[in-house]
């Protein structure tokens, strides 16, 4: 069981980690501001999610993990509402152009 | 509208115990923080009058997951890959909702699935941007969107 | 299983590093901003990782308060900045 939850944890985590590889090159290498944007919503929803999702078989409890689940969540809705903001924002930039 | 209430507190009082913990101690601010939290909650979000069904959330959530999984490992491929083959623009997406709250949840959604960032509105439609416009995007939205009102706006 | 976390604490470490850099090149505020988003979700990552490693609740609790003041960061960002935000940076530059 325990050797189930280590292999959950190094999977998944190792997932995690390289989504947030992936954000942070797509961040330096997209050519503008719009596609950069994608490149970080990537790593806010899979890269947190994954490593969430890898912690929890190492949660001393049941709550742990709803705690980990719950600021996985909030870190969703910032990045929702954040990616949403900054992309109206560099949008209504590029048509005033 | 007391049943409302009194669900929506159940849920605030189950996120303040997982995420402060259950301490005797603590009684006065949880049930203050409850409080507060249950009025904003209903003054921003009215209740819907929409039927919800647990299994359609389920799908939805499953939806979400794979459509986060697979767009974001594609997404991944592309920033990685040494010729960055992107074809980013925009495309309109008609949608059905209506403006406001739902409209909104909408584009919270889909701004999380990789791929697509909504960037407004114009003349009704929602006006969004991709990394590849050769991708099905307007087909994947469509899917979320059904999937979507099945789970909250089945009126 | 101690040594693998670490481990990818120090791999997520290096990548806001990396995230550093984007903040100076830009080349437009928006562009910083979401360089600091990313070390934002970054940071929650790596405080969940290391209070895991270390036993260490309280720093999953500094998670979750970043997790919280993040987002509004980045809201008075966008509610200040809307008027005056140049997207990548070559508008200024540009003849209208």
């Amino acid at each position: 069981m325990s050797l189930l939850g280590d292999i959950i944890t190094i999977v998944a985590v190792s997932a995690g980690a390289f989504f947030f590889l992936a954000g942070t090159v797509g961040l330096l290498r997209f050519p503008d501001t719009l596609t950069r944007l994608h490149a970080l919503t990537k790593a806010d929803n899979l890269g947190l999610g994954l490593v969430v999702l890898g912690l929890l078989p190492q949660a001393a409890s049941l709550r742990d993990g709803f705690k980990l689940v719950s600021i996985w969540l909030l870190g969703l809705l910032a990045g929702a509402t954040v990616s949403q903001l900054i992309a109206r924002a560099a949008r209504q930039g590029e048509s005033a152009r | 509208m007391a049943l409302k209430a009194a669900s929506r507190a159940a849920w605030f009082l189950c996120l303040w115990l997982v995420l402060a913990g259950a301490d005797p101690a603590d009684i006065p601010a949880a049930a203050a923080a409850i409080a507060a939290a249950t009025w904003t909650s209903l003054r921003l979000l009215e209740p819907s009058t929409a039927r919800r069904s647990v299994r359609a959330i389920g799908q939805l959530v499953l939806l979400f997951l794979y459509h986060s999984v697979v767009a974001g490992t594609d997404v991944a491929r592309r920033a990685l890959d040494p010729r960055l083959p992107l074809r980013p623009g925009f495309v309109a997406y008609p949608t059905r909702l209506s403006s406001g709250i739902r409209r909104n949840v909408f584009t919270t959604l889909t701004s999380l699935l990789p791929g697509t960032v909504p960037t407004g509105e114009e003349n009704g439609q929602l006006v969004y941007h991709c990394l590849d416009v050769e991708q099905p995007v307007v087909a994947e939205l469509a899917a979320e969107e059904a999937a979507l009102v099945r789970a909250l706006y089945n009126d | 299983m101690t040594e693998f976390l670490t481990a990818a604490v120090g791999f997520i470490l290096a990548m806001l590093a990396l995230g550093l850099v984007s903040i100076l090149r830009g080349p437009g505020d928006a562009d910083r901003m979401m360089a600091m988003q990313l070390i934002g979700t970054g940071g929650i990552a790596t405080l969940l990782l290391l209070g895991t490693v270390a036993s260490l609740p309280a720093a999953i609790d500094v998670a979750l308060t970043l997790a919280l003041l993040a987002t509004f960061a980045s809201i008075a960002f966008v509610k200040k900045g809307l008027s005056s935000l140049d997207a990548d940076g070559t508008a200024p530059t540009e003849p209208k």
